[in-house]
């Protein structure tokens, strides 16, 4: 065990860090109690009203893009799409080209008010098309040649951007939330960062229990392996926060009709949170089911239905209760599909594919270009806009942090903040 | 600890001298589910190399097909005819619903069928075997939606599982589940689907990088063909592009049994599935290339067979290191699995128990998220799945209201108690049975020693005795001692192997 006296923690974020380096733990528990009580249980420090949040919303599997927003005037996309293309007069006009999925009539409703936009064409150089390798590169915002242990969320965690992590008034609050079962990769950082996963009934029925566990959570005298320290952190970590977060959940009173989808309902959950006032910058949620190989037409429409109902369920929630200018959506998705549709009415793994973003800053509806549909039989779109440009914009205009330490480099930002 | 061992030296058997107990708890822990004394002392009687010859034997035990399967199988022609006859768009809604209510039951049957047969601990090693094969050759119910494809999938992984890997590549190309979850059923002549030929090189074979977008373009072709019937696999000929193709600079008019001939002709295949080993039963960190070099250029040499390789992995110096004891974060199979056998109790036969938590802790058996299967690791943890593992012990230690259970998990219990595997709790009157005339000394050595894979020190320690003996009140001691185990089976400690 390491004894060396190091500086108290002052704050659970720094605390929370000691764990991570196994030595923090044995130390702390002495006064952990009066520590905890003050951050956590006692007023729940102010909210900062004008705190930036971003809601990143996974379209899982790869969306078929070319479907989203549609070209209906370019007899190339017709010819690419047979038998599954959007008919021009099923698409939602935007301009005199472009024109959204059928499904999507509330999204395009919120483009109108000039509360949502497009990003249009959106990837990388020499795209891969593994849904494993892909999301990973959009998630830790590598090149594709590039494996990147943490990623970009991580980064900016890790980072101290903005003034969040690290410095007092964090409180009990984690800095990130996903409503999904699993940790994103996005959320990987290299430093211990208090992350909170939405899922599962909490319990605490037993007090004592608790007490205990905590007493052996916080037990440090024996060597602890990287996996060990890693538990205790994020053991203690959710004992501490899951009190809190499901009372927030409980008691919410949404002032919008979420559908009853678990995508709509993840999102009112979201909505909870930040109405609660929680110092949480990032939320992550999922929405699965794109992988649309073979029959599309239908699944899709579904998909973009609920995608569509549930984001403007949210954002009406979020006007209403006059924290719509706080939080910026956006959606992503591994890669788009194939532009010709395959023999099986679905589209194989694409590349660029256009992105959503939401809030009432939105400058104009459509950003970047869109792509060439001049292609042969198989061959796919190449992209106009890298994603490393919209996380640029994000972080530099919505967060204001320094651009190159969380992507390694600078990339021209977009003006849609 | 630091990984000394030179490439050479890796994979040589463990020298006997560094054979014993706690060695073959770590192998018990890493290899089956869970290490209970009588298994650690048979293989202390076997020694290493017999005993893994008895792990993983030439055969592995099959699981019997469930009754709810075949009645299915059975049913379905007639259903599929009641749904094409019916007469209103009404009745044929109803018909498909009620379909999908028995398609959904069979397949919670199967799982319950599964973890009951694994947590046997004659099946619990190759059991854990095949749920790795099957992390590897993924499908999906989600997608697959027919329960009897699932089962077959599963036995196809056992039948070939220690036999050479590229037979069993070829199973699984014709296992109706795999035909279907990557579409191969709709690859045409003119019209080639990829999804299986790409998932064949990046996930069942070489791994990212080791081959061409060209090569998964004209492998695709050689898979054309393949459909499936009523009866299972079929393939149609016409449906099949017979025109030369070339894969990994060979042109010929292959087979899909070609291309995966020339995939594992490939020096990466050697190396991929110890990689996969590796990342399965020793560290989430990937090990270093130079050790899978030297494992893979043999493997090969075996005609890459996949018992062999299983009895060098678990004998060598490199799996029995220091650095790989206690420090693997249990998957969410095994930390249910090894409860029921450290706690030597049976697999309760209703899907509230036991799915319901599998699912919250993020790994629900034979729906993997997607087509490369569980991340693991790290990945296990956050806090909600914490506290759904937290809450599995809760369940465990909690009586079950018999009342609540519907008719068919009623006829389950019954079932189940009259194989004599109807105990599927832990109540404070078995504990007590268990640790009566055991000082409160013991009983905390019994738990530390027993549950934990890590050697806990004296301040721990003192920490379980004082709560154990801290309520005074006679009427609450019992409930004391199930608090103790309860807490020390949801410690982080717990979560590790």
């Amino acid at each position: 065990m390491n004894n060396s006296y190091q500086a108290l923690p002052t704050t659970r974020r720094e605390f929370l860090a000691w764990g991570g380096k196994g030595i923090g733990l044995l130390a702390f528990s002495q006064f952990a109690p009066s520590f905890l009580v003050q951050s956590t249980l006692a007023a729940t420090p102010s909210p900062e009203k004008d705190r930036s949040i971003l809601v990143l919303v996974q379209l899982a599997g790869g969306n078929d893009g070319l479907n989203t927003v549609i070209p209906y005037e370019d007899p190339e996309y017709y010819r690419l799409r047979p038998t599954i293309g959007i008919k021009k007069e099923e698409a939602i006009r935007l301009d005199d080209t472009l024109g959204l999925h059928p499904s999507l009539a509330a999204l395009h409703a919120l483009i109108q008010d000039g509360r949502a936009g497009i990003v249009q064409n959106v990837g990388y150089p020499n795209p891969n098309h593994s849904h494993f390798r892909s999301s990973e590169i959009w998630e830790t915002g590598s090149e594709s040649n590039e494996f990147l242990p943490s990623g970009w969320i991580g980064r900016f965690l890790d980072n101290a951007c903005g003034g969040a992590p690290g410095t007092a008034g964090t409180g009990g609050d984690p800095v990130a939330v996903h409503v999904t079962n699993e940790l994103p990769q996005s959320f990987q950082s290299r430093k211990p960062q208090s992350t909170f996963g939405i899922r599962g009934g909490g319990n605490g029925k037993n007090r004592e229990n608790l007490a205990f566990l905590e007493k052996l959570v916080k037990q440090d005298d024996h060597e602890a392996n990287a996996n060990a320290s890693f538990l205790r952190a994020t053991m203690m970590d959710a004992l501490v926060t899951e009190q809190r977060v499901q009372k927030v959940l409980g008691g919410y009173r949404a002032e919008s009709a979420y559908p009853g989808s678990n995508f709509a309902q993840s999102l009112r959950n979201v909505a909870a949170l930040i109405s609660a006032g929680m110092s949480t910058r990032v939320y992550f949620v999922s929405l699965g089911g794109f992988d649309t190989h073979s029959n599309q037409v239908n699944n899709h429409a579904n998909l973009l239905r609920t995608l569509s109902e549930g984001l403007a369920a949210f954002q009406k929630d979020l006007v209403a209760k006059k924290l719509d200018s706080q939080v910026l959506t956006m959606t992503f998705s591994e890669f788009g599909r194939r532009p010709n549709e395959n023999e099986s009415r679905g589209t194989d793994h694409g590349t660029a594919a256009p992105l959503f973003i939401m809030g009432s800053h939105i400058k104009s509806p459509l950003h970047g270009t869109p792509p060439s549909l001049k292609l042969q039989k198989n061959k796919d779109l190449e992209f106009s806009t890298d994603f490393r440009q919209v996380y640029a914009t994000v972080l530099d205009k919505w967060f204001a942090c320094p651009t190159d330490q969380v992507l390694g480099k600078t990339y021209t930002p977009l003006p849609f903040i | 600890m630091k990984l000394d061992l030179s490439p050479q030296d890796a994979w040589q058997p463990l020298p006997p001298s560094q054979w014993n107990e706690d060695a073959a708890r770590h192998l018990l822990r890493r290899a089956s589910w869970a290490a209970q004394p009588p298994e650690v002392a048979r293989l202390m009687t076997e020694g290493l190399k017999a005993g893994l010859e008895r792990l993983f034997p030439a055969k592995a035990g099959l699981l019997p097909k469930p009754r709810l399967i075949s009645n299915l199988e059975d049913a379905l022609p007639a259903y599929a005819a009641k749904i094409r006859d019916a007469e209103t768009r009404e009745q044929k809604q109803v018909l498909q619903r009620e379909q999908r209510e028995r398609q959904q039951q069979a397949i919670q049957d199967l799982t319950i069928k599964w973890l009951q047969f694994a947590s046997r601990p004659e099946n619990a090693v190759t059991e854990k075997w095949a749920h790795f094969l099957g992390d590897i050759y993924v499908v999906s119910y989600e997608k697959v939606n027919n329960p009897g494809h699932i089962y077959q999938h599963y036995d196809t992984l056992r039948q070939g599982g220690l036999g050479p890997a590229p037979a069993l590549t070829k199973a699984v190309s014709r296992s109706p589940a795999m035909v279907r979850y990557l579409d191969l059923q709709d690859s045409k002549k003119n019209a080639p689907n990829e999804n299986f030929a790409r998932e064949l090189f990046e996930l069942f074979v070489l791994g990212e990088g080791n081959y061409t977008e060209q090569d998964i373009k004209e492998a695709a072709r050689a898979f054309t063909g393949y459909r499936l019937r009523p009866d299972g696999f079929h393939f149609a000929a016409n449906q099949h592009d017979e025109r030369p193709k070339t894969v990994f600079g060979k042109t010929g008019k292959f087979t899909g049994d070609d291309v995966i001939d020339l995939a594992y002709a490939q020096s990466a295949a050697g190396r991929f599935i110890p990689a996969e080993m590796a990342k399965f039963y020793l560290s989430e960190a990937p090990l270093s290339p130079a050790y899978l070099a030297t494992l893979g250029d043999w493997w090969r040499s075996t005609g890459y067979d996949l018992r062999q390789l299983a009895h060098r992995f678990f004998a060598s110096r490199l799996f029995h290191h220091p650095a790989f004891r206690g420090n693997y974060i249990k998957r969410p199979t095994q930390l249910y699995l090894g409860l029921v056998l450290d706690l030597n109790i049976n697999v309760a036969p209703y899907p509230r128990h036991s799915l319901n938590t599998l699912r919250l802790m993020g790994e629900e058996p034979f729906r993997a998220p997607n087509v490369s299967g569980w991340d693991g690791g790290r990945l296990w943890i956050n806090s909600s799945t914490l506290n759904a593992r937290r809450q599995l012990v809760e369940t465990i230690f909690s009586p079950v209201n018999e009342e609540n259970l519907n008719a068919d998990e009623q006829v389950e219990v019954v079932a189940a108690r009259s194989q004599g595997a109807g105990t599927f709790t832990v109540t404070e009157e078995r504990l007590e049975k268990m640790l009566q005339s055991m000082t409160p000394e013991q009983i905390t050595a019994r738990f530390l020693d027993y549950f934990l894979p890590v050697k806990v020190g004296e301040k721990f320690r003192a920490d379980v005795l004082s709560f154990l003996t801290g309520e005074t009140d006679e009427a609450k001691r019992l409930a004391r001692l199930r608090s103790t185990a309860v807490t020390l089976l949801q410690s982080p400690e717990y979560q590790l192997c």
